[in-house]
């Protein structure tokens, strides 16, 4: 009798799952499959056909700018994960800790949302006449008289790049942090002044270790946001920074899929490892 | 330092918010060792006291002194004043040893390692957590927090600790062990208890004097038995909550009210007249009855509560008010009463206690 209520209820639980794994499969695991698959296809100039080999691989290692650019993706996005941490843990300090009212708190982080109601391509080309030769910043610097020449490095350049990424994802580390920092009980925080600790050690022993999921879930979305870029970069460096996005992008451009798909399974396991590495800090799972 | 010393001393604290005033000018010794219970229905301004005392808050007027220095300037964490929270307040990410290391470590006097284990195990020794030092707070049991919670004061080794009801969040036998615990600690330590609570049981029995208060301000300090016979305001007598009280009219030393006219020997000052007459001191009687000690209030009876070791009868007046009757079962049986039944209550008025507009003149 109960093997048989046992029996039904494992039925049921496949019912449940079922629509969710068929979506999965479909959606996520197939196509990922046919990537791995069509990465290992000939590539011929003005065709492609499956008959399996290495050559786009080896390409890729092959090729200085192939690799450069694997490298040059893991330059900036470390520098743009540690700008947006940077820049974004005292704004989310701010807005989810020192503001006391829930109402402040909200409307300060729907102005950070606000420039989301514009496009991303707005977003990312309004800062050509920011920073270009003849742009806001230069013309404002020379005007003070602070320099004679314009900064030409500003625009089209890594920094540009930096500073274009940066404005853009840095609300995604704000919104993380900002939201477990409200969550943490006030009375530990008095707690802990009670018991004669000054403000750094009460930021660094509660404050910061009780934000830590945060700061997680906010680096992982800027992680895979920054990874998979190519827009960004395509728009502001000039043509001089290729991340693998621009690689890829190119690539499906002149119908190259084979080596488009070696970028592609590359930069997926990039972020595999970069996801799986921020989830072992924390126990999300505990935590939220 | 002798028992009469002041520990803390405060001078006109105000604290308002906004247009409300939760604390109202108030003056307050406190002697040094002892078990003071705060007394206070919600919104008297209870807790604001606290944290002011603490330093979480700076009051808009008044000094604060602790231990003869004047700390109405210096930051919470510069006091050395203890403070356990309602809700305990734990780091959730520490464990129970590090909780009460927190202090020792994070301080500004630093501990050598040594010591603060020590320091940790006897604090977790003395509130009977022993074994435990390993787990998260969120896997001991309400009660243990609350040990946990006292630990981590206690072990920083304060003059002073700040309890905001610390048994509020605890179920009623837990309550009373808790009580008798947080007594002997206190009296093994040579430190101040000040206990924040909003019920009358609770600080009568637990302080060694008890300080009511009642619309931001102290309305009286005084020992459990003084607070518990004489009530100086209504206010007190009402919040108690084991006095019947009757509105009426003092006029030529009689008090008017539903029960007639009562001689009264003395009147306190308040702000209405008042007439107060203990649960236990209200004695029942036949409607027909002659023998009446006192006043005759004529009631009809509509239930009774056993609490073990006393019965309350509850009667209600013409003007439908409710009276209580305690009949503590050490005096013998209990009267049979029957429901809907017309009776008296009277008593000695002598034990009444009246409050009147003329004492204040």
């Amino acid at each position: 009798m109960s093997a048989a209520i046992g029996k039904r209820q494992k039925a049921t639980t496949f019912q449940l799952l079922a629509p969710g794994v068929v979506w999965m499969i479909l959606f996520l695991v197939a196509p990922i499959m046919m990537i791995v698959y069509v990465s290992f296809w000939t590539q011929t100039t003005f065709a492609i056909n499956s008959t399996l080999t290495l050559d786009s691989w080896r390409n890729f290692f092959a090729s200085e700018a192939y690799v450069g650019a694997l490298w040059t993706t893991i330059r900036l996005w470390l520098i743009v994960l540690t700008l947006t941490f940077i820049i974004g843990y005292p704004a989310a300090l701010y807005v989810g800790l020192m503001v006391k009212s829930k109402t402040v708190a909200t409307v300060l982080l729907v102005l950070c949302v606000i420039p989301f109601w514009t496009s991303f391509l707005i977003r990312v080309l309004a800062w050509r006449p920011m920073l270009g030769k003849e742009g806001a910043i230069n013309i404002i610097l020379q005007k003070v008289g602070l320099i004679d020449t314009p900064i030409e490095v500003l625009l089209f350049s890594e920094l540009s790049v930096i500073i274009g990424m940066t404005q853009i994802y840095v609300v995604f580390m704000v919104g993380p942090i900002a939201f477990m920092l409200g969550r943490i009980d006030r009375n530990i925080i008095e707690a802990a002044r009670d018991l004669g600790a000054g403000f750094g050690r009460i930021f660094w022993k509660i404050i910061f270790p009780l934000s830590l999921p945060g700061v997680v879930v906010g680096a992982i979305f800027v992680s895979v946001m920054v990874l998979g870029e190519f827009a960004t970069s395509g728009a502001l460096s000039g043509r001089k920074v290729n991340l693998l996005g621009n690689i890829i992008v190119t690539q499906v451009g002149s119908l190259k899929w084979a080596m488009a798909s070696v970028v592609g399974v590359i930069l997926t396991i990039l972020l595999g490892i970069v996801v799986a590495g921020f989830l072992r800090i924390v126990d999300l799972k505990r935590e939220i | 330092m002798t028992q009469s010393d002041p520990i803390f001393r405060l001078e006109g604290v105000t604290r308002r918010y906004g247009n409300l005033t939760a604390l109202n000018g108030i003056d307050f010794v406190a002697e040094d060792n002892s078990y003071i219970a705060l007394l206070g229905p919600s919104g008297s301004g209870k807790t604001s006291l606290l944290r002011v005392i603490a330093g979480f808050e700076a009051p808009d007027t008044g000094r604060i002194w602790f231990q003869g220095r004047d700390i109405t300037d210096l930051p919470a964490h510069e006091r050395g004043i203890g403070f356990v929270f309602q809700n305990f307040a734990l780091f959730p990410h520490l464990t129970i040893f590090e909780n009460v290391a927190f202090g020792l470590r994070n301080g500004a006097i630093k501990v050598p390692d040594a010591e603060i284990i020590d320091r940790v195990r006897a604090s977790i020794d003395m509130v009977g957590l022993a074994g435990l030092e390993d787990r998260n707070p969120d896997q001991i049991s309400g009660g243990q927090k609350q040990r946990v919670a006292l630990a981590r004061s206690l072990v920083m080794q304060p003059k002073l600790v700040l309890l905001d009801e610390p048994l509020g969040a605890l179920d009623a036998n837990l309550r009373e062990r808790m009580q008798t615990e947080l007594r002997t600690i206190r009296e093994r330590l040579d430190v101040t208890f000040l206990h924040v609570t909003g019920s009358e049981t609770e600080a009568l029995a637990m302080g060694d004097r008890v300080a009511v208060l009642d619309a931001g301000r102290i309305v009286q300090y005084d020992t459990p038995d003084a607070i518990y016979d004489r009530p100086i305001i209504s206010d007190v007598a009402l919040f108690l909550n084991r006095f019947n009280l009757f509105e009426g009219t003092l006029k030529d030393g009689r008090f008017h009210g539903p029960f007639g006219a009562a001689p009264v020997s003395s009147v306190r000052a308040n702000d209405t007249d008042v007439y107060a007459i203990r649960y236990d001191r209200t004695r029942i009687f036949d409607a027909d009855s002659s023998e009446l000690p006192g006043p005759a209030l004529p009631v009809r009876y509509l239930a009774s509560e056993y609490l073990g070791s006393s019965i309350i009868f509850l009667f209600e007046t013409a003007d439908h008010k409710t009276v209580e009757v305690d009949h503590h079962l050490s005096l013998g049986e209990p009267r049979n009463l029957s429901v809907g039944q017309n009776y008296i209550l009277s008593w000695d008025p002598a034990q009444a206690i009246v409050f009147g507009k003329e004492a204040a003149q």
